[in-house]
């Protein structure tokens, strides 16, 4: 008996020291619990909200680019994921570009949250610098800005999430009106202006992340996107005057020296395309860029330079298949619109190709982005930088808030900015009292593949009439929709609309 | 041949009339003398029995018969003999004088009195309450089988065991009672000489990616196998239950002399099926048509006359030049097609491979000692070139009993296995490749765009696939060795004390190595050597450590109170280790095949551990084996579960009538057995991921100029809730024996509800995430189950039968609150599936084909799809819209079958044995992506196509079979029913004839002797024109992990083996 009372003494000792270990904490990820304990962790936090922008680029592409009046991308037999993009389908509330933006902005905006949470809770007893702090915090409020800036211009109305929620609350969170989401905006965007660090402080390990001014040209975009027209829809735009308001921004942007316009030196042409360079980013045009990387592990490269490229462009030049799908090739209304001697149209597009086997390619498409010598060893891992705003686009910007009516001058703040946007891109600059359009006109070239196209037309009110008159010119294969203004915005993605029934409504027109 | 029909002769009379002379001889006599008595052992059919054991009654001395029957000890009078041999009934008989005394031992049908092994223990069969199916291990040995799970197909009701790949050595897939879960696993627990192995499910692609149980595991060693299908009988097991647990017992030493078996068997291995493609000939039919259609369609003035150097002017190119879109190759319509090969590449990568297999074994008892050692070697060769599979295993069993009180054993069991598969299964894998590659080259077989050849321009671009199966390395090493100690100690009578210490560590190491000369284009093969040159080298270490202590206590009260009960204890971990190492931008170095020559090398390490800590207890009881109760409960804590669910209850109650044993059926003589038994139990699937229920952050970089930046964010949505999955099964069953149990059946009604199931629930995206890991949903399994074993005929000519019949039907009962279903995605165009309440799960939501479009069919405005033209499939306008898309999907089919069945017949005549095993399915279907792949709409002219497309439409005045439109189709392609196949089968996996050669050996060395013939899945047939294997799973078609859908992509044909075997016992 005696041994039985061992024995079963020895299994309760047994079956106590065992309970703790059901507290298994995970071996190889951190939780949320352990985590942000050192200043490090929360610098780690804050990658982890930039780590959103590397599906950006695709998504200007897919979603602006691929919209607009550039690309006549309706494809054969209906099976690609834009066929619907470009044509204006209704049923596009599924589609997995649409899906994607929503998912993604948001999912950066919760990193934000989650990073201003523990900054509030942890930050003061963790990080003893403060303005390291407040470095932080305007650089996760700035991103938070930057993607519910991307919702607004892609969906109008979206629920405002300004702290880490839990699903249960979410499902009791309904859109905004798009007034308040802005109010979130421009106090982020504040905020960030006024803590953020000059590009130039940056170390330069730091060179990439979110400064000053960057932040004063969002600001201004902001400003200007609120007074472009409204459409009767509850859209990015609100009809408000604050063409002022931006100006002043891009002003202090234009004053500060942080940037430089790259000018051709003696006859060379190449200034435009050294802005592109492989071997020139963050170049003085660079105001703020989404950064990649090759060779990292795991990859940090981009796939946006080949998205637009059809695969037989490489195989033409003896390189391995990127897995660009189908072509999606660039407008003849676009093609058009360059004058004769217009270096930028052969840096940007690339017309048709012939590979070996015998098939040839006619059509045009982007190749922007491409340096054939920087093939990647693996096709989702490019290298290049993909430039959001540029010093060009402030000059521009600048100009577009003086033709509405902001301070400035004709001469100098338009007419001579695009002459030398101009004499830059090989034409003469002989421009006088360039109108709206002719500015656009501009932006259109200049900007050519980096998704500035839609939102332009869109902020500028030239939507409603450049639409229409493209479609009836170039759609020679009756595939697109009749163009309405409720497809300035995008539908809210169907999983949303499926997750609660009434918690969202549907925009109209889909 | 003999003329004992069933129901003309009970061999059973004879029994009964030995049984009333050994009681009669029990009265008699008393005496003490000494006397000598011989006498031969036969069985029923009088054939001479060696190794029987006899032994006398109380005592330790015992001898046992030799090569022919016989034998002789010396005893007393008045003492009891004891004769035994394995599944055969003891016999026991009083000695009343010297002299001879013969036995005839019958097997044991009276399955009454056999003992089941059960969770934590054995119990006699005709106690049993809860739904047990039994594999008898014997049959192991009569036929070559490589693995454990392969012996099960076909045998048990309600088991279903897919062979879902033709690689050799690699896991099946097993379910008891159909799929109750939707991403947490539906293969059973696995349970070793009562340690609970480590459960694993086959990932989205439907490979065991870090191993599966049943691995290395030599089928030799196993003695018996039982399943535990209803919720009473494995809810022991509490929260790994919920998909049946399989107790799989391993040999153990007999009683007697020391017994030395040596198996041994060779064989060819092959290919059981050819997929039917378009042969050489028919690819260029099949191409001249389309390229003639591609350039009438490409400009005005373009006809299919024209001639390749017409087109070449038309088109300006440059002499010598080709456009092969618009142009012919002129050799084809050659004489010999001008020197270009015709190839088979089904022909040129299958071969007949060897295989063989050796095993020795050693067991005995003495007194103190009960051991069984065993060697096992096996090899391999698959169907394919290039694929092997080798193992080395071995097993010791050690028991000792160190005094009446105390015993102690060792089981360990040391295995390695090496595999090579080049990758030859699966999305474009080299079978796919090899399917759609064209049968019209420039070079041979073995040089197609592979080393210093450029690909035919008329051809795929893909490389060779013989090249790559020659070529390429893809080994996995695996190290595994299964040991458990466990000591017993008898406190009291009736009460003993057992605990056990078990560890499985499995070391895996795969490597594979691809050299740059087999892929990529000659270009690239010329301008940059070694940059395609691809290797990696990865691994893991899995442990599962399992400590269980129980207390048993059973006791009879008055003869007629059987109580047996049961409490325990047990603490279990699991723990992995992963290592993958791969080579980053080709190779330095050329042939070397280690990562040191790689140009970089990327590499990572994870880990992850759970616990399992639980209780149990357990009580069966009953009153003169008439009247059956049991029950049992378990709480299962694991790390696994949400902080708020961390112990989980799950109990189970049964009960059984033994009818027979009631005073009206005691004396029947038609009626030996009847059991009605009925059983509730819940049971749980904790196959939920070691850290699903935490906040757990991940690595989300970024570079700033050029340099990484590490970064952390949330990688999901906590849920402290997250608990297991739950089942609650009904049962409700009966066992029925006839005629002395020459016909013995059992029926088997179950009704089976998995809720709480684990399932990726979406919620709003402004979470930061899409979905979020919750216990929702259920599903429904309902099912009847049948077997029964019939002896036809006895006496010299024997002839038993078994047939086993399931019937499971499937349907979601509900998903997430207000859900009604959840469309699986697909990464190949629009979603083929579906989860419906109310629909069996994994429904085939797609288009109807019916027909083909006629010019009238146009005129009339029939819905088209896309621009549809005369000659393109007419799809049907579900919903009448006019149009046809996506929204014209309909339900058409579900991937399980509504029936499954196995029949064994076993004949023997004298010393010949022939066992033949039919098995097969009907009512599920497969939606096939394979086929989709061989035989879409608008594929290109290079790929090779389903033969079907021998009978395309052609013209409206040569519509072929109606089946296929044109060839030259350009309005795209939807999912439908084109590349749906019914998944019936109907296959005789098994036919193997034996003969006993004990009968020609005189030796004495040698006690038994046996020489067999196998032939596996010779003959067969079924319904899928789209792949090899209805069964087969290798590709994930969903891409996604949420919604997992293993399919076919490209699965071998079941292996075809003729094998020839010995068995040797000394």
């Amino acid at each position: 008996m005696k041994k039985l009372i061992y024995i079963l003494l020895a299994g309760t000792a047994l079956i106590t020291s065992c309970k703790k270990s059901l507290d298994q904490q995970p071996i190889s990820n951190n939780t949320t619990d352990t985590y942000f304990s050192a200043p490090n962790d929360f610098l780690q936090g804050i990658n982890a909200v930039y780590n959103d922008l590397r599906t950006y680029p695709d998504r200007l592409l897919n979603l602006s680019e691929t919209r607009s009046d550039n690309l006549y991308a309706v494809s054969e037999g209906g099976v690609r994921d834009w066929e619907g993009i470009n044509s204006f389908f209704k049923t596009i509330a599924a589609n997995p570009y649409v899906e994607e933006a929503w998912s993604k902005d948001f999912n950066g905006i919760s990193r934000a949250n989650t990073l201003l949470d523990q900054l509030t809770k942890n930050g003061a007893a963790v990080i003893p610098d403060a303005t390291l702090r407040r470095r932080y915090e305007a650089e996760a409020k700035f991103l938070r800005a930057f993607y519910y800036f991307d919702l607004v211009r892609l969906f109008g109305k979206v629920p405002i999430i300004d702290h880490p929620v839990l699903t249960d609350e979410a499902l009791n969170i309904p859109r905004s009106p798009v007034a308040d989401v802005y109010a979130l905006i421009l106090s982020d965007l504040q905020f960030a202006a006024d803590n953020l660090p000059l590009a130039s402080a940056y170390a330069v390990a730091d060179k990439g992340r979110a400064s000053k001014h960057a932040a004063k040209s969002l600001l201004a975009l902001v400003y200007m996107t609120r007074s472009g027209p409204t459409y009767s829809i509850e859209g990015p735009g609100l009809g408000l005057n604050e063409w002022s308001l931006a100006a002043a921004q891009l002003n202090e942007v234009i004053s500060s020296g942080q940037y430089t316009f790259l000018t051709n030196t003696g006859t060379a042409t190449t200034a435009y395309s050294s802005i592109f360079a492989y071997t020139n980013e963050n170049n003085r045009e660079v105001v703020f860029n989404v950064e990649f990387a090759t060779g990292s592990n795991p990859q940090l490269g981009a796939t946006y330079p080949w998205l637009l490229v059809p695969d037989g462009y490489f195989q033409s030049l003896g390189q391995p298949n990127q897995g660009g799908l189908e072509i999606r090739p660039v407008s003849n209304n676009m093609l058009a619109s360059y004058e004769t001697g217009d270096i930028r149209k052969a840096f940007s597009i690339q017309a048709g190709y012939s590979i070996p086997r015998g098939v040839t390619e006619v059509r045009s498409f982007y190749k922007k982005y491409i340096d054939i010598t920087k093939v990647p060893a693996s096709r989702t891992d490019w290298p290049i930088n993909f430039i959001v705003l540029r010093y060009t686009d402030i000059l521009l910007l600048k100009a577009e808030c003086v033709l509405h009516g902001a301070a400035g001058s004709q001469t100098t703040d338009v007419d001579a900015v695009v002459n030398n946007v101009r004499i830059r891109a090989g034409l003469p600059g002989n421009q006088v009292n360039v109108t709206l359009p002719q500015l656009m006109e501009e932006r259109r070239k200049e900007f050519a593949a980096e998704g500035s196209r839609w939102h332009d037309l869109v902020r500028s009110g030239l939507v409603t009439t450049v639409m229409p008159a493209w479609i009836a010119a170039d759609d020679v294969r009756k595939q697109i929709q009749p163009f309405t203004p409720n497809y300035i915005i995008y539908p809210v993605p169907q999983s949303q609309l499926d997750v609660k029934t009434g918690l969202y409504t549907q925009n109209s027109g889909y | 041949m003999s003329k004992n029909l069933l129901f003309t002769s009970f061999s059973g009379k004879k029994l009964f009339v030995l049984f009333l002379f050994s009681l009669f001889s029990l009265t008699s006599l008393f005496a003490q003398e000494s006397v000598n008595i011989n006498g031969k052992i036969t069985d029923e059919n009088g054939l001479a029995m060696p190794a029987v054991s006899i032994k006398i009654k109380g005592t330790t001395q015992g001898v046992s018969t030799d090569a022919n029957g016989i034998y002789a000890i010396k005893t007393t009078i008045g003492a009891t003999l004891v004769f035994q041999y394995l599944s055969y009934l003891p016999q026991e008989i009083v000695v009343s004088k010297a002299g001879m005394i013969n036995v005839k031992l019958v097997e044991a049908n009276t399955k009454l009195d056999e003992v089941v092994v059960v969770g934590y223990g054995t119990q006699k069969k005709g106690n049993v309450t809860g739904a047990i199916a039994t594999f008898k291990a014997d049959k192991l040995e009569e036929r070559p089988i490589v693995r454990v799970d392969q012996a099960l197909v076909g045998q048990m009701a309600g088991v279903s065991v897919k062979q879902t790949s033709g690689t050799p050595g690699k896991a099946f897939s097993i379910q008891v009672r159909g799929t109750g879960s939707i991403s947490a696993g539906n293969e059973p627990l696995y349970v070793l000489d009562g340690f609970p192995l480590a459960s694993a499910s086959p990932n989205g692609s439907g490979n065991f990616s870090t191993g599966n149980p049943l691995d290395n595991i030599n089928p030799n060693d196993i003695e018996s196998i039982q399943v535990l299908k209803d919720a009473s009988a494995a809810a022991i097991y509490g929260s790994r239950a919920a998909n049946g647990v399989v107790l799989i017992t391993t040999k153990r030493g007999k009683s007697g002399k020391p017994t030395i078996t040596l198996n041994t068997y060779a064989g060819t291995v092959e290919r059981s099926k050819k997929l039917d493609m378009l042969n050489g000939a028919e690819w260029i039919d099949r191409a001249t048509e389309m390229i003639n259609a591609q350039w009438v369609a490409s400009g005005t003035g373009r006809t299919a006359s024209q001639t390749t150097d017409q087109r070449r002017t038309i088109l300006g190119l440059a002499p010598g030049a080709f456009n092969t879109t618009f142009m012919l190759d002129d050799r084809w319509a050659q004489p010999g097609y001008g020197g270009l090969n015709v190839i088979d590449w089904q022909d040129e990568i299958f071969r007949t491979g060897l295989t063989q297999n050796y095993q020795l074994g050693a067991s005995g008892a003495t007194e103190t000692v009960n051991y069984y050692v065993s060697g096992n070697y096996v090899k391999q060769e698959g169907m394919v070139k290039g694929m092997d599979y080798e193992s080395y295993s071995a097993r010791a069993n050690v028991e000792i009993k160190a005094n009446d009180n105390l015993k102690f054993g060792v089981n360990i069991a040391p295995t390695y296995s090496v595999t090579n598969d080049p990758g030859v299964e699966g999305k474009d894998n080299i079978l796919h490749q090899a399917l759609s590659m064209s049968p019209i080259q420039q070079d041979v077989a073995g040089n197609v765009n592979v080393f210093n050849s450029t690909q035919y321009i008329w051809g795929v671009s893909t490389n060779d696939p013989l090249a790559k199966l020659n070529n390429t390395i893809g080994l996995t090493k695996k190290f595994r060795t299964l040991g458990t100690v466990f000591g017993e100690y008898k406190i009291l009578d009736g009460l003993t004390f057992k605990t056990t210490v078990n560890l499985d560590n499995t070391d895996n190491t795969s490597k594979s190595y691809t050299p740059y000369t087999i892929t990529g284009s000659l270009t690239t093969r010329t301008t940059s050597p070694n940059l395609g040159t691809a290797g990696s080298y990865g691994g893991y270490r899995k442990r599962t450590f399992v400590n269980e202590n129980t207390l048993s206590y059973v006791k009879t009260f008055k003869d007629k109170h059987d109580l047996s009960l049961l409490v325990g204890q047990a603490y279990n971990s699991d723990k992995i280790e992963n290592v993958n190492l791969s080579s980053v931008g080709g190779f330095g170095v050329g042939g070397i095949t280690t990562l040191g020559s790689a140009s970089a090398v990327n590499g990572s390490t994870n880990e992850a551990m759970n616990v399992l800590i639980s209780y149990f207890g357990r009580v069966q009881y009953n009153f003169d084996q008439k009247y059956l109760f049991s029950a049992s409960i378990r709480r299962d804590g694991s790390s696994r579960f949400g902080t708020n669910n961390q112990y989980g209850i799950f109990p189970s109650v049964s009960a059984g009538w033994n009818i027979a044993k009631e005073s009206f059926l005691k004396d029947s003589k038609k009626i030996s057995e009847l059991k009605l038994r009925v059983s509730y139990g819940e049971s749980g699937n904790y196959n939920i991921g070691d850290y699903s229920s935490r906040a757990l952050l991940g690595s989300n970089n970024y570079t700033f100029n050029g340099v990484p930046a590490y970064g952390q964010a949330l990688i999901g949505v906590a849920n402290p809730n997250l608990s297991w999955e739950k089942s609650k099964t009904t049962d409700i069953g009966l066992d029925i024996g006839l005629f002395q149990n020459r016909i013995t059946a059992s029926v088997d009604y179950y009704n089976k509800l998995n809720t709480d199931l684990l399932l990726n629930v979406p919620i709003p995206g402004v979470t930061g995430f899409g979905t979020q890991l919750s216990n929702t949903g259920s599903v429904r399994n309902k099912g009847l189950e049948f077997e029964v074993s019939t002896r036809n005929l006895t006496g010299d000519f024997q002839w038993n039968t078994s047939v086993n019949v399931s019937h499971n039907s499937n349907e979601v009962v509900s998903l997430a609150s207000g859900q009604s279903q959840i469309l699986i995605p697909s990464s190949f165009d629009v979603s083929h599936s579906l989860l419906r309440v109310g629909e069996p799960m994994y429904s085939i939501y797609v288009v109807r084909q019916e027909g083909i479009l006629t010019q009238q069919d146009i005129n009339n405005k029939v819905a088209l799809f896309g621009s549809q033209t005369v000659g393109d499939p007419k799809y049907k306008d579900a919903n009448g819209d006019g149009v046809i898309d996506a929204n014209d999907r309909e339900i058409v089919g579900h991937p399980n079958p509504d029936w499954t069945y196995g029949v064994t017949n076993t004949f023997r005549y004298k010393g010949f044995d022939l066992t033949v095993l039919v098995q097969g399915q009907t009512g599920g279907s497969i939606y096939s992506l394979l086929g989709r792949a061989l035989g879409r709409t608008g594929q290109g002219v290079p790929d090779n196509a389903l033969g079907f497309y021998r009978d395309r439409w052609r013209s409206p005045d040569s519509p072929g079979a109606g089946e296929v439109g044109k060839a030259y189709s350009t309005f795209g392609r939807i999912k439908n029913t084109d590349w749906l196949y019914s998944s019936n089968y109907l296959r005789v996996r098994n036919i193997t004839m034996g003969y006993d050669l004990g009968r020609q050996f005189k030796s004495k060395a040698v006690k038994g002797a046996r020489i067999y013939v196998t032939a596996e899945n010779f003959f067969g047939t079924d319904k899928y024109k789209g792949g090899f294997n209805p069964e087969a799973s290798n590709t994930n078609l969903s891409g996604s992990d949420i919604f997992p859908e293993a399919g076919d992509y490209g699965g071998l044909p079941l292996p075809k083996s003729l094998i020839l075997g010995l068995n040797f016992t000394f």
